[in-house]
């Protein structure tokens, strides 16, 4: 064998990369005379690209995914049916993930610094009476672009138009009505809750004053056979509407306003306002439904079948109108106060543009989804899970296990999603965080998502069992209220603001389209007129387990305090 | 005490150079981790917000490079300075545009815990030779 000699200097020089050595200076006045854009290699596209598309991928995939596989494995184990249309769901649920990474991302960018900036500007610029109204434009068009007022429509066509009229209409031909009664609710919400930040108001004072009048007008509303079927819709709206739009947008404006009427300093500043946007739309739904349904009869649409010749409801187009109908009201608002009442430009255009393109994407592709994934998979669970203890209702086969025990078992499923879809939420870390610097590290974060998510469960427990009992909802919301309104007169003002804003922050746009359908889907399967009230009854669970573990502790520490210093 | 002539007798290490890299946030990790393989004894990351001129070159593509950063401090012998600045160039990827900037600088000295064991050692050394 021949030896090949070469110096190991010479090698090391061949593998080690050379210094060359330029002055700043030069690079500096060689840039400024050369405006070319650098040339990119495929490397360094990969290098910005991947992990700017793989992070957020990542944040919604871990939002769906872990959902979705508990509604298959639940089936696929304890029901030992296989998912029907699979490729079908899977193709949805893709797209759900893809498309609400686009749409966050677009509200990030296209939205959120117009917020920002009119939050901090719009205060000192105008009469007050601009800025509250404002607040209600603001409020009502943030609902319009909240994803999951799509998985409303797509809920509509399982209610039976003969026990449940009003309801029927409302999400049928009056379904304009309902989708505003819910924006002005939430605008009038964002409005009370900007005067609540102007003039410090408590949350404990306004929950315990809207509640209550709430409350008498659900149960009177019980007692009127046309209206019954209508209170678990209503509630339901109240969660739809606390989700990824109206939050931030909303936050975002109220950290403005608070920071130019001077209490920046209030931790709690940004708080409150999803407790009041999940109310007030409450009482906004039942009125509409009350004005309705006093018209009598004669205000009863005839409920069409949606036309399906014209180019509108085909499947591309359809989603891109209706991505363009939740968004463009929004855009047109802010960069309207932004020209018009600030008199700024628009800055960074073309990163504006391209916040609201991939935002209409992102809608278009999250609705192209929504139905086809996210509702097929929830109405399949629904239509299967009471097999666990009647008979199917399609095929007619036996019950799968003994009554008892296949009631136990679904209703340990319904805890276990909404467990499950509480724990993994990012928005409850925030909020743990904030309740930890709170009490001084007394309630740990690790213990306020427990009690979200345990509060989450046993309300999503206890709606899936109201469905399948045909338990009355308003004495379960009255109960659950009641007790939720008597541990707030107990608690501090900050336990009462992060235990009423907690209800708020698990019905994000997967949750919402998933529990919905599941509660249709075991309302159609057991027989009863709707299958809302799951949502609603996720909302009172947390107030209850989060002010009670609130009070518990403080109890404890108090009894510690004391015994330290007897 | 005992050995209060050590009271008023501060070590002070020289021959010492400071590596500062500016990445984006998220990518300190791996850096830290790159530069300790190659035989760094720690590092300080500061969280920090900038955008340099070179990313907005990039266009709509400049979207991609997060303006929330992340700043490494490095403290190096000397000697082992150039390696360490490959090494993190390498693991930065500061070859693509918009991913950072490195620098490093000669520090005049640096003053740190010295174990007592090898600070007696040395502090024979010096005391003999003054």
């Amino acid at each position: 064998m021949s030896e090949h000699k070469l110096r190991y200097g010479l090698y090391l020089g061949a593998i080690q990369r050379h210094e060359r050595q330029i002055g700043f200076g030069q690079l500096v006045d060689a840039e400024r005379n050369n405006k070319a854009k650098p040339k990119l290699r495929p490397v360094d596209l990969h290098r910005l690209v991947t992990p700017y598309v793989s992070i957020r991928f990542a944040e919604q995939w871990w939002a769906v995914v872990p959902l979705a596989l508990m509604l298959i494995g639940f089936q696929a184990l304890a029901l030992r049916t296989s998912l029907l249309e699979t490729q079908q769901i899977a193709i949805g649920i893709f797209a759900v993930i893809l498309g609400l990474m686009l749409f966050m991302e677009g509200v990030k960018l296209g939205l959120m610094p117009f917020a920002e900036n009119i939050g901090f500007e719009l205060p000192g610029k105008v009469h007050p009476s601009v800025l509250l109204l404002f607040s209600l434009l603001l409020g009502a068009a943030a609902t319009f672009a909240e994803p999951a007022i799509g998985a409303l429509q797509a809920a509509a066509a399982s209610v039976s138009p003969e026990r449940a009229p009003w309801l029927r209409q409302l999400l049928g031909p009056y379904a304009h009505w309902l989708v505003l009664a819910v924006a002005s609710g939430v605008g009038l919400a964002v409005v009370l809750g900007t005067l609540r930040t102007i003039f410090a108001w408590r949350l404990k004072a306004m929950v315990l004053l809207i509640v209550p009048p709430l409350l008498l007008l659900t149960a009177w509303c019980a007692q009127q056979p046309e209206l019954v079927a209508v209170i678990g819709l209503a509630w339901d709206c109240g969660g739809i509407t606390t989700g990824p739009v109206t939050v931030p947008l909303v936050l975002a404006v109220g950290v403005g306003v608070a920071a130019s009427v001077g209490r920046s300093d209030n931790p709690l500043s940004g708080f409150g306002v999803v407790t009041l946007a999940s109310l007030i739309p409450v009482i906004a739904v039942l009125g509409v439904a009350i004005y309705l349904s006093s018209q009598g009869t004669a205000g009863l649409l005839p409920v069409l079948p949606a036309a399906s010749t014209s180019w509108q409801t085909q499947t591309p187009f359809a989603e891109i109108l209706g991505a363009l109908r939740a968004i463009v009201p929004l855009v047109l608002l802010l960069v309207l106060v932004q020209t018009l009442l600030l008199r700024q430009k628009i800055r960074h255009q073309n990163i504006f543009v391209y916040g609201i393109a991939v935002a209409l994407a992102g809608m278009a592709i999250f609705n192209l989804g929504l139905t086809s994934g996210l509702v097929a998979l929830g109405d399949q669970a629904g239509t299967n899970v009471p097999w666990a203890f009647s008979p199917h209702r399609v095929t007619g086969a036996p019950p799968l296990y003994p009554y008892a025990l296949g009631i136990t078992m679904t209703l340990v499923f319904a805890f276990a999603i909404g467990y499950g879809a509480t724990v993994a939420e990012p928005a409850l870390n925030a909020m743990g965080v904030t309740v930890e610097n709170l009490t001084d590290g007394a309630f740990r974060k690790r213990n306020l998502i427990r009690a979200v998510a345990v509060g989450v469960g046993v309300g999503a427990a206890v709606g899936v069992a109201r469905i399948l009992f045909d338990l009355p909802l308003w004495l379960l919301l009255v109960g659950g209220y009641s007790l939720a309104l008597g541990l707030t007169f107990f608690s501090r003002e900050e336990m009462v603001n992060l235990a009423w804003d907690s209800a708020g922050v698990t019905t994000g746009p997967v949750t919402v389209p998933l529990l919905l359908a599941l509660g249709i889907g075991l309302g159609e399967a057991v027989g009863a007129a709707e299958g809302f009230g799951i949502l609603a009854m996720c909302s009172v669970g947390p107030i209850i387990t989060v002010l009670g573990t609130g009070l518990w502790i403080d109890l404890h520490t108090r009894a510690r305090r004391r015994s330290k210093q007897s | 005490m005992s050995n209060s002539h050590n009271a008023n007798e501060l070590i002070v290490l020289t021959d010492v150079v400071l590596l500062t890299a500016i990445v984006q946030r998220g990518a300190a990790d791996l850096i830290v981790q790159a530069a300790q393989e190659a035989g760094a004894q720690g590092a300080t990351i500061f969280h920090a917000r900038g955008t340099g001129i070179r990313q907005k070159h990039l266009g709509i593509l400049g979207l991609t490079v997060n303006s929330e950063k992340e700043v490494i401090y490095i403290v190096v012998p000397s000697e082992q300075a150039d390696r360490m600045f490959e090494r993190i160039f390498v693991s930065a990827k500061l070859d693509t545009p918009g991913m950072g900037i490195l620098w490093m600088t000669n520090l005049e000295k640096m003053a740190t815990y010295v174990p007592h064991e090898v600070a007696a050692r040395f502090g024979v050394h010096t005391e003999r030779h003054e």
